[in-house]
């Protein structure tokens, strides 16, 4: 903490003023860097804010604590731009992100950065798509340029387009078609979201995916990957003068482009239930639950992720202790509020134990939502949905990848580098009222979507099973 | 007791890691899941606490207690805002020195343990890995299932948790790793505390053989229903750390499939896209642990994957790593290692994981210097010698009708079984 103010916590805006002005005197007008002032990241850590000419954003915390760095670029497109017959685009775009270049051979990008000790890696959900670099220290340069070229130069061209597909089909099978889970989160937001683009899986339908030509990629690179729609997340033992003129002089180059206005759907409002049911080869019946839930940005998602914690959070929370421990009708028991930029799902997942039904499952399940919406939650539990919630928190700042992703994440979400802390802020400030408002708000039964799995496995009681069958002993 | 620690202001918050050198491999035939069991009985009951009780004081505190086991070890994990250090350590010495083991507790932990391994059986990952250790190591203790079996876990009873908690739960048995927000003075009277209610004990050694598994080529397909997708590991033994040429091995096995770029993902994926993942890894105990390869190719693809890999495996036995792929796989491990002591978790776990597993004296610390001087020469005699051929095995998750007949021909003279996908 205190090395990362001698480097720049303590640094007076002038001295980043002037850092940048000198940067600038030696480079075009089209490559200068604009210094948007410090971002408080909790405590004794600060995220620097600079934005280039091209409209890039560029986030700086400093941090010389280990010789790495993380260097992530967040753009800010995901599945919720797709339309149907093109589902699955972002996602297959962030696989090709990793190939060709005009400077560099299939290939290459990997090749070079793993030679100088680097990790890559990339994620696309609903909002955003980003790409992860971690690099040692003395890598910063490679990563920047690299990360640079197939942000203007990509090449996008067959036979690379054609055996990417097959390795997301391939993803898909894996995630989707072959995992109970998977499938079922897959059917619960379809459902959930019949209008808004929430409702198409960010991996794609399979044949969306299969159906996928050069020139869909070629038009989706032009349209969204562009220096204005990103911003690019440093975190680590970097100079910042250095670092600054690296990202102005490969960055710097890119030319800014007209991002199309969103054509967004809202969801209408839910009026019903909606109930799916299906069989699928698991050994026990499931139960996958969708409220519709506030908005990332909106002032009753903090307290709604309170009370996920009261419900969810550890063995002592109300649904774990009753369905696993007092019940023993459940196997896993499961909570989580979303973080769309839009209203998105509060997404329950129950897992029953043996041959409980997913009717049974539901049953106890409702019970204890009857009880949140008739009385406050008691005061102990709130104190301890806070603490749990303030250690995640704390856990999730360890790496400097998990500090990269924090800071790109609700930049690019909630447009605040630091908002984290806002949040953890506003889960403090969470009254049992709030907490009762939100589940008011959130958890009606009455237009809620709710799928249910029911086992097509043979009988899944294996107790008493013959050891002498098993198979090569 | 020996103790490692690593001070960071960075957060405030202090995780601890609390080792002791007896895991699974101590459980009694037929009674396989009693040593993980006993780890988790740590938090559902100790003196002045009952389970209740324990969950929220933990959650209260902002602190996580876990307990779990490897064929190897036993290690409690811990980790809490530092201001509320004091109240969580007060508990966790409890949960370490004075678990009650409460019977009805017992009976509630087994029920779920029962209920997870049948849920288990949704996962065609764990399923694959299952369906190779039980081949591999047939009845050596790598082989059994730490977490037990529905038949095991009904054989434990109270009085085989107390007695190997008495047994193993020691002073001289038990290892400390503290980090983060402490002083080294502070983490010298947490270990001391946390340890306090234990006996002195013994020292346990590793009384395991070295796994000798039968030769030969062996497929096992995991049957299971509706599988568009296959699960494939295809593996024999690997190394440890006291092998002459463990390090040429662990070269070895990067160049081939410890990257993205490397040999294997690069014919699987990037040629061919028929695996989402595709990757090699060489396990890690006190004995030889397993060598394996991992791939999900589509049920189609699956016969021509599981050839491809076995060629592949040929390829490198016999002509080994270019003097490229060395280089680069050696500057790789170089260059990256600034990753694997980036935080003060990960430096306090690599002399942890020396003293616990008994790796020669300076593993990690030498570990660079020894990565830098291993030769092409030792790389490839290593590979040549070990790397797996003739003696084979092969573990598949896939749905026998359609898929069965095509995995048996695609390797000629394999010994084939068939097992449901159930029989855990």
């Amino acid at each position: 903490m205190t090395e990362v103010s001698a480097v720049v916590g303590a640094s007076p805006h002038a001295e980043i003023e002037a850092i940048v002005t000198k940067l600038n005197a030696s480079r075009p007008d089209a490559r200068h860097v604009r210094y948007e002032g410090p971002a408080p990241f909790g405590q004794g850590m600060i995220v620097q804010r600079f934005a280039l000419a091209n409209g890039l954003r560029v986030l700086i915390e400093v941090d010389p604590a280990a010789p790495v760095v993380c260097l992530q670029t967040w753009m800010r497109v995901g599945s919720r731009f797709e339309k149907t017959g093109k589902t699955g685009i972002s996602h297959l775009f962030e696989h090709l992100m990793f190939g060709e270049t005009e400077e560099s051979a299939h290939g290459a990008f990997d090749r070079m950065l793993e030679e100088a000790g680097g990790e890559t890696n990339a994620a696309t959900s609903l909002d955003w798509t980003y790409y992860h670099q971690n690099l040692p220290r003395e890598a910063l340069a490679l990563g920047l340029r690299l990360e640079a070229e197939r942000m203007g130069k990509l090449i996008l061209r067959e036979p690379q387009v054609a055996s990417e597909k097959e390795v997301v089909a391939n993803e898909r099978r894996q995630r989707v078609d072959d995992d109970v889970d998977g499938a079922v989160n897959e059917i619960l937001y379809r459902e959930a979201f019949r209008t808004h683009a929430y409702g198409i899986p960010t991996i794609g339908w399979m044949q969306d995916i299969l159906g996928f030509t050069p020139e869909d990629c070629v038009s989706f690179y032009r349209t969204y990957y562009a220096p204005n729609n990103a911003t690019l997340v440093l975190v680590g033992d970097v100079d910042l003068e250095a670092s600054l003129g690296l990202i102005a002089d490969h960055m710097g180059a890119l030319v800014a482009s007209d991002i199309p206005v969103e054509d967004v759907k809202p969801e209408p409002p839910q009026t019903e239930e909606r109930r799916i049911e299906v069989d699928k080869p698991s050994p026990t019946h499931r139960v996958a639950i969708g409220y519709k839930c506030p908005a990332l940005g909106d002032f009753d998602h903090a307290p709604l992720v309170v009370l996920n914690e009261i419900l969810f959070g550890g063995r002592s929370s109300r649904v774990h202790r009753r369905l696993l421990k007092e019940l023993e009708i459940a196997t896993e028991v499961r909570g989580w509020v979303g973080t769309g930029r839009d209203p998105s799902l509060y997404d329950i997942s129950l897992t029953a134990r043996d041959d409980v039904t997913g009717e049974a499952l539901l049953a106890a399940f409702d019970a204890e939502i009857a009880k949140v919406l008739a009385d406050p939650v008691q005061e102990a539990e709130l104190d301890r949905a806070k603490s749990r919630l303030e250690l995640g928190t704390l856990q999730s700042l360890e790496s400097v990848s998990g500090r990269a992703e924090t800071i790109g994440f609700y930049d690019t979400v909630l447009g605040e580098p630091g908002a984290l802390f806002t949040k953890l802020d506003a889960y403090r400030r969470v009254t049992r009222s709030d907490v009762l408002r939100v589940a008011r708000r959130c958890l009606v039964n009455d237009v809620r979507t709710l799928v249910l799995v029911r086992p097509t496995a043979d009988e899944p009681d294996g107790e008493g099973e013959d050891e002498g069958d098993e198979v090569a002993a | 007791m020996k103790l490692f620690v690593e001070t960071s202001a960075k957060l405030p918050i202090v995780s601890i890691a609390i080792a002791f050198r007896s895991g699974s491999t101590f459980d009694p035939s037929g009674r396989e899941g009693l040593c993980r069991t006993t780890a988790r009985m740590l938090r559902r009951g100790c003196e002045g606490w009952n389970a209740d009780a324990i969950e929220a004081r933990i959650d209260t505190l902002g602190g996580e207690f876990g307990a779990d086991a490897s064929p190897g070890a036993t290690t409690a994990h811990a980790e809490v805002i530092s201001r509320r250090l004091e109240p969580f350590l007060e508990i966790c010495t409890n949960l370490i020195g004075a678990p009650t083991f409460p019977e009805d507790e017992l009976g509630r932990l087994l029920r779920e343990a029962k209920a997870e391994l049948i849920e288990a059986r949704d996962s065609d990952r764990t399923l694959a890995a299952r369906a190779f250790r039980r081949t591999l190591f047939d009845n050596h203790p790598y082989g059994r299932r730490v977490a037990g079996t529905l038949p095991s876990l009904e054989a434990i009873g109270r009085a085989d948790i107390e007695a190997f908690y008495k047994r193993h739960f020691t002073k001289e048995n038990a290892l400390v790793a503290i980090s983060g927000d402490v002083t080294e003075k502070g983490a010298q009277e947490i270990a001391e505390r946390l340890l306090s209610k234990l006996p002195e004990g013994e020292r346990f050694t590793d009384a395991v053989p070295e796994p000798s598994p039968k030769g030969g080529r062996r497929l096992v397909i995991v049957d299971k229903p509706e599988r568009t997708q296959t699960q494939m590991v295809i593996g024999w033994l690997g190394t440890h750390g006291h092998d002459a040429d463990h390090i040429a091995w662990l070269v070895g096995n990067t160049a081939f499939g410890g990257t993205f770029t490397s040999r294997l993902m690069q014919e699987v994926r990037a040629k061919r896209g028929w695996s989402y993942g595709a990757s090699s890894r060489v396990g890690f105990e006190r004995h030889r642990d397993a060598f394996t390869m991992w791939t999900a190719p589509s049920s189609t693809d699956a016969p021509a994957c599981m050839q491809l890999e076995v060629e592949l495996l040929q390829t490198l036995r016999q002509d080994g790593l270019t003097e490229e792929e060395l280089d680069f796989t050696k500057k790789y491990l170089a260059r990256s290692h600034a990753f694997e002591v980036d935080t003060p978790r990960k430096r306090v776990h690599q002399p942890l994981e020396e003293a616990l597993y008994d790796l020669p004296p300076g593993y990690h610390a030498k570990y660079l210097e020894r990565v830098a001087a291993v030769t092409r020469d030792e790389v490839n005699e290593g590979l040549r010698r070990r790397m797996p051929f003739d003696d084979l095995l092969v573990a598949v998750v896939a749905t026998n009708d359609d898929t069965g007949e095509a995995l048996s021909k695609a390797l000629p003279g394999v010994e084939v079984t068939v097992a449901p996908y159930d029989l855990e």
